[in-house]
C-alpha cells in the first residue's frame, strides 16, 4: 500500500528549522527535522505539547504566523517541488488543492457567521471552475460522504448549530473537497469524546483510501497513532528522536523517551498500580537548551557522553533513533 | 416584531428611572423661578399665585406624575420664554440632526476604512502613517481643533472660505458652507478614536482560528480579510456606532453649536440649563432617555441580522 508501490516519496522534508523571535530572544521550535511521507500513507507525529509538532505541521503549508515565526532552513518538497521556493500567491493556490490542513478546535476553526455550505463552496470555487449550484451540490455530496445526515439541508446551518463531531466532519469534508494529496491533521480528534473520536478516525481512514491521500497525523495520543498510522515519528524538544514502523516502535522502542511515553499510557486491563509511571523532570526551556542530548536531564539511562554530544538519527534494528545508548540494542 | 415590542416595554423602567432622578434633581437643586418671574417687589398673594401656576405648591409625587403625563402626551407646556416647548424642539432638533449627521457618518465610515487599510497592511508604512495621524487626532483637544479650523478656514487670517458663525440656510450650497467647518472638526477628532478602535478590532479578529483554517484551504488573504473577518467585526462596529448616537446627539452638538452659533438642540439645552428653564430640560432629558432605549433595541436587532448565534428572546 505505501512505500512499496511508489518510486518516490510524496513529501520530503529535509532539515526543516523554524525559529520564533520572542521577548526572551530567538527560540528554535523545530530543529533540523527531516522525514518522508509516501503516497496514501498515514504517518503519526507524536510528542508532548510544545515539542514542535504543530509548528512542523503548519510549516508544511507555510502557515507559521510570521512575524514572529520564520522557517530559516531546510526544504519541503511535495512531489519534487520545493514549497519554500514558491511565491506567496503560488503557495496560496496549492493550499487546499494539494496540501490541506485541519485543526484541533472544531468549535473555533469554522467561521461562526457563515453557513457551512457557504464555507465549503467557497473553498470549492477557489480551486475548481464551478458554478454556485454545482459547488453546492458537490458540497452536499461531500457532507453525505462524511455521514452527515440530511446533508442538503445541513448546508444552511451555521457552525454553532452542529455538534463538535459534526463540525470536525465538516472540516474533513472541506479538506477532501479539492482532493489534496496530503492532509495534515493537527489533533483532529482531541477535542471530541471517545466514541465520536473513533467514528471520525474510521471515517478519515476510509476516505483516505477512497481519495488516495496521505495523512500526517499530528497528535499526542499514542493510542490514536497505534490504531491509524503505519509509521510514527516521535518528536522531543524540536527534533525527531525516533522514527519507524508503528508496530515495531510500540513493541520495542529504542529511545528512552519513546519508552517513557509508552509506559505512561494508562491501561484498563493491566493490574492496578499505585501510580502511573511518568517521565521525571521537565522539558528544557526551548530558549536555553542543553548542549548534548536534550532528553539527558530526564533520562534514566543517561551517561556522561549524553551531556556533551548531541546524538543524531541513526538506524538501530529497523528504527531510526537519536540516542547514544538505545534500549535493547547490542552496541 | 414581538421582540421589538417586548424590548421597548423593558425600556420603560429605564425611562422612568432616568426621568425620576433628573426630575428630583431639578426640583430640589434647580432654581426657583418664582422671583425671577415676579421681579423685585412681589406681594405675598402674587407669590402664592405664581407658585401655584408653576406647580410648586404640589407634592413631589403629584408633580412627577404631572410630568409623566406631559411625557406621554409629548406636550411639555411652554418654556419660560413663553414659547411652546414642542415648537422649540421642532425648530432645533432638525437643525442639530443635519448639522451632526455628516460628521458622524464620515467619522465612522472613514474610521472603518482607514482601520481596514491599517490592519490589512499592519506593520507596514501605511499602517504606521494612519496610526500616527490617529494619535494626533486623539491627542488634540476638541476645542483647540474647532478654534484652529475656524482660524484657518473662516477668518481673514486664514483662507476665509466659510462663515464662522450663524445659521442662515436657504439652499444646499448655504447648508454645505455652514456645516463644512463643524463637520471637518468633528470628523478630525472622531477619526483618531474610531480608527484606533476599529483597527484593534480587525487585528484581533485576524488571529482567530477560522482565519487560519481559511488560509489552510487556500483562500486569498484579501478575500479572507474583507469578507470573513469583516463580517465578524460587524458586531463591535454596530455597537460602537449605535452607542455613540446618544453621545453625539447631546455632547457633540452642544460644543459645536455654541462655538459656531448654530441654533440647535444642544445650544437650546445649554441655555435652558443656564436659565433654569425646566420645561425644556424635562423634555430634553426624557427624549434622551427614550432615544437610548430606542438605540439599544435597534442595536439588538442589528446584532441578530449579522450574527446567527444571537437569538432574540
Amino acid at each position: 500500500m505505501n512505500a512499496a508501490d511508489a518510486p518516490a516519496p510524496l513529501l520530503r522534508v529535509k532539515d526543516l528549522t523554524v525559529e520564533f523571535r520572542t521577548m526572551d530572544g530567538i527560540v528554535r521550535a523545530v530543529d533540523a527535522v527531516s522525514f518522508d511521507i509516501w503516497p496514501n500513507e498515514t504517518v503519526g507525529l507524536v510528542g508532548e505539547s510544545g515539542c514542535g509538532k504543530t509548528v512542523t505541521g503548519l510549516s508544511l503549508l507555510r502557515l507559521i504566523p510570521s512575524p514572529p515565526g520564520q522557517i530559516i532552513n531546510g526544504s519541503i518538497e511535495l512531489e519534487g517541488l520545493d514549497l519554500l521556493s514558491l511565491d506567496a500567491g503560488d503557495m496560496e493556490k496549492r493550499r487546499g488543492s494539494e496540501i490541506a490542513m485541519i485543526f484541533q478546535e472544531p468549535m473555533t476553526s469554522l467561521n461562526p457567521v457563515f453557513t457551512i455550505g457557504s464555507q465549503i463552496t467557497e473553498v470549492l470555487r477557489r480551486h475548481r471552475q464551478l458554478s454556485q449550484r454545482q459547488a453546492r451540490e458537490l458540497a452536499a455530496s461531500l457532507l453525505a460522504k462524511v455521514s452527515i445526515p440530511d446533508a442538503g439541508r445541513r448546508l444552511d446551518d451555521y457552525p454553532h448549530q452542529l455538534s463538535g463531531g459534526m463540525r470536525q466532519r465538516v472540516m474533513i469534508a472541506m479538506a477532501l473537497s479539492c482532493n489534496p494529496k496530503l492532509l495534515v491533521a493537527d489533533e483532529p480528534t482531541t477535542a471530541l469524546d471517545v466514541t465520536t473520536q473513533a467514528q471520525v478516525l474510521d471515517q478519515m481512514r476510509e476516505l483516505q483510501n477512497e481519495f488516495r491521500m496521505a495523512v500526517l497525523l499530528v497528535t499526542h495520543d499514542l493510542g490514536v497513532v497505534a490504531e491509524t498510522c503505519q509509521r510514527a515519528l516521535v518528536m522531543y524538544c524540536g527534533s525527531i528522536v525516533e522514527a519507524g514502523k508503528t508496530e515495531q516502535l510500540f513493541s520495542s522502542p529504542r529511545h528512552p523517551y519513546t519508552a517513557g511515553l509508552l509506559a505512561s499510557i494508562p491501561r484498563i486491563r493491566a493490574e492496578r498500580i499505585a501510580e502511573l509511571p511518568v517521565i521525571p523532570g521537565r522539558v528544557p526551556d526551548p530558549g536555553n537548551l542543553p548542549a548534548g542530548c536534550r532528553f539527558a536531564g530526564r533520562c534514566s539511562h543517561v551517561q556522561s557522553r549524553c551531556h556533551q554530544e548531541r546524538p543524531t538519527l541513526r538506524s538501530v534494528n529497523g528504527n531510526a533513533v537519536a540516542c547514544h545508548y538505545p534500549l535493547g540494542a547490542d552496541i | 416584531m414581538q421582540y421589538v415590542l417586548r424590548k421597548m416595554l423593558t425600556g420603560i423602567p429605564l425611562i422612568l428611572g432616568v426621568t425620576l432622578v433628573s426630575f428630583a434633581l431639578m426640583v430640589y437643586f434647580g432654581p426657583d423661578m418664582t422671583y425671577q418671574l415676579l421681579g423685585k417687589n412681589p406681594t405675598a398673594e402674587q407669590i402664592i399665585e405664581v407658585r401655584h401656576q408653576l406647580g410648586y405648591d404640589q407634592s413631589f409625587i403629584q408633580r412627577y406624575l404631572a410630568y409623566l403625563t406631559e411625557l406621554i402626551r409629548l406636550d411639555f407646556g411652554n418654556s419660560s420664554s413663553g414659547e411652546p416647548v414642542r415648537s422649540l424642539l421642532a425648530k432645533t432638533i432638525p437643525v442639530s440632526l443635519i448639522l451632526i449627521l455628516p460628521g458622524f457618518l464620515l467619522g465612522h465610515i472613514l474610521g472603518v476604512l482607514l482601520a481596514l487599510a491599517a490592519a490589512f497592511w499592519r506593520g507596514r508604512w501605511a499602517d504606521k502613517l494612519i496610526m500616527a495621524i490617529a494619535v494626533i487626532g486623539m491627542s488634540v483637544s476638541f476645542l483647540i481643533v474647532i478654534i484652529a479650523f475656524q482660524i484657518l478656514l473662516c477668518s481673514s487670517d486664514g483662507l476665509n472660505l466659510f462663515p464662522v458663525r450663524g445659521w442662515n440656510v436657504q439652499s444646499l450650497p448655504d447648508y454645505l458652507s455652514y456645516i463644512a467647518v463643524p463637520t471637518l472638526a468633528t470628523t478630525f477628532v472622531a477619526l483618531g478614536y474610531e480608527t484606533r478602535f476599529y483597527r484593534s478590532v480587525f487585528v484581533e479578529e485576524m488571529t482567530r482560528d477560522y482565519v487560519r483554517t481559511a488560509r489552510a484551504f487556500g483562500l486569498s488573504s484579501r478575500r479572507i480579510f474583507f469578507r470573513s473577518i469583516f463580517k465578524n467585526c460587524l458586531i463591535p462596529i454596530i455597537t460602537r456606532v449605535m452607542f455613540s448616537i446618544p453621545q453625539v446627539a447631546i455632547g457633540g452638538s452642544l460644543l459645536i453649536e455654541s462655538y459656531f452659533g448654530i441654533p440647535g438642540i444642544g445650544k437650546a439645552t445649554y441655555e435652558a440649563i443656564i436659565t433654569g428653564d425646566q420645561p425644556v430640560l424635562k423634555a430634553v432629558v426624557s427624549l434622551t432617555a427614550i432615544l437610548f432605549v430606542f438605540v439599544m433595541t435597534l442595536n439588538d436587532i442589528l446584532y441578530r441580522a449579522v450574527d446567527p448565534r444571537v437569538s432574540l428572546k
